[in-house]
């Protein structure tokens, strides 16, 4: 552009520019026209696209960082979800546990008291049953007592005093204690 | 005074008097100014572009439909591929400025493929038939006064960008210091050659660099416009159009490469620029 500049300002030969029509008018007029698109699509186009595509980027960019962090997030309420089912397991299955522990033992703790129960009344069964062969053994010595007083006084035939009577019976009751 | 004609698919002749002018022709004034055949596809594509932009931008919302869909496809994939040149920092302040000359070269480059470019305006007739001399609408790229301002601005905005990376001093000692971290007296010895050398990088800078950027996209877009004007001239209309066809499909895509060799070199030398502060310098 020197060139240009130099030749115009110095009225140089112009044969060059003559020929392809270089002259100062139109050069600024093409020169305006090109800076009037210029500012146009810097200031329509350029500027708020340029943003426009920037705004967007930075919602993607926030959008993908949102997405990766609920990603995270749900990723750790799963973990926290299986821990929280992973400890309920584990405390129902220790409940059940103590449950059948206790069962157990009070299981056992009811047949040791049937037990008991079963076992004092055994012993009171047989303790009645002592005292009835006891009452029973004593009538019968009674009885076999009287008996041989009776046979003996028959036999005899006199009639036994009650010293008689009473010796009678201790050596019947003796006799049959051995 | 002018004829005034329709010649969409007119026999051509391949010759040097049926070429496109060089420059593009003035059609009416405004005030004191020329206003040319060229300018007024530059309008016209400028509004284009400003509708666009404002129909698709003017309820922009977090999720995009229709239009702005496709408008924030094309800023977004510019500004990743610039910024994977530039750098995610200085694709900031650059990035206005290459987006809109890709933007811009693109659609000017295209508009001037719709038919009626070069074969609608003001002629005579002659032995081979209709001439236009001065066609109504011609590409924006297709003159020099156009291209030129394109890389005036660049020119500018690079001066800009280059002192913004390394200030006033280093900006100097970047383009006359000595490299490879000499001292002594070989720093001494090297200081002239690396002066000679920040001279030549001064004319690369504002002289060489602009006029390649002016020429090679003016050079390429009036070629392409001479090439369809010539095919449509090689068998008479309206059968042309076989032969124009396939030139149709090249120019649409040289319309891109050159979009993308205009930006990409813009971006290429002001990477050079500012990758020698990150290296220290």
């Amino acid at each position: 552009m020197i060139p240009i500049i130099l030749a115009t300002e110095t009225h140089a030969p112009t044969g060059f520019f003559e020929q392809f029509g270089v002259d100062w008018p139109h050069f600024i007029a093409q020169l305006l026209t090109m800076l009037v698109v210029l500012w146009v699509l810097n200031r329509y186009a350029y500027k708020p696209l340029l943003d426009l595509l920037e705004e967007r980027r930075r919602r993607i960019a926030e959008s993908m960082a949102q997405a990766e962090q609920v990603k995270q997030e749900l990723a750790k309420a799963q973990e926290a979800r299986e821990k929280i089912i992973a400890d309920a397991g584990k405390q129902a299955q220790q409940l059940i546990d103590e449950a059948r522990a206790a069962a157990q033992r009070q299981g056992d703790q009811q047949l040791q008291q049937a037990i008991a129960q079963a076992e004092a009344l055994i012993a009171k069964a047989r303790e009645a049953t002592d005292l009835d062969r006891q009452r029973m053994l004593t009538e019968l010595k009674r009885e076999v007592g009287r008996l041989v007083v009776e046979t003996t006084a028959k036999v005899t035939g006199k009639v036994l005093t009650p010293d008689d009577q009473r010796r009678l019976a201790e050596e019947t009751s003796k006799q049959l204690a051995a | 005074m002018r004829a005034y004609s329709r010649a969409l698919f007119r026999s051509f002749s391949m010759t040097a008097e049926h070429a496109i002018p060089t420059f593009a022709e003035p059609l009416f004034h405004i005030g004191p100014l020329p206003v040319t055949n060229s300018m007024v596809v530059a309008w016209i594509v400028a509004l284009g572009l400003i509708a666009l932009v404002q129909a698709g931008t003017r309820k922009v919302q977090l999720l995009p439909g229709g239009l702005q869909n496709f408008l924030e496809f094309v800023v977004e994939g510019l500004h990743d591929l610039l910024e994977g040149i530039i750098g995610p920092e200085f694709v900031k302040r650059t990035f206005p400025f290459l987006a809109t000359v890709f933007i811009f070269i693109l659609a000017c480059n295209w508009t001037g493929l719709i038919p009626g470019f070069a074969t609608i305006g003001w002629g005579h007739a002659t032995e081979h038939g209709f001439k236009v001399t001065t066609p109504l609408l011609r590409p924006a790229n297709a003159d020099v006064n156009m291209t030129g301002a394109m890389a005036l601005t660049f020119t500018v905005l690079w001066c800009v960008w280059y002192y913004q990376a390394h200030g006033a001093g280093g900006a100097i000692n970047h383009l006359f210091g000595t490299k490879g971290g000499m001292k002594g007296a070989a720093w001494w010895m090297l200081l002239p050659f690396f002066i000679f050398v920040g001279l030549l990088e001064l004319v690369s800078i504002f002289f060489v660099r602009p006029l390649g950027l002016t020429i090679r996209l003016y050079g390429n877009i009036y070629a392409g416009d001479n090439l369809l004007e010539a095919m449509a001239g090689v068998i008479p209309a309206p059968f042309s159009a076989i032969t124009m066809l396939p030139f149709y499909f090249l120019e649409l895509i040289v319309g891109v490469v050159q979009a993308l060799v205009f930006m990409l070199l813009c971006a290429a030398f002001t990477t050079a620029a500012i990758m020698h502060e990150e290296e220290g310098h």
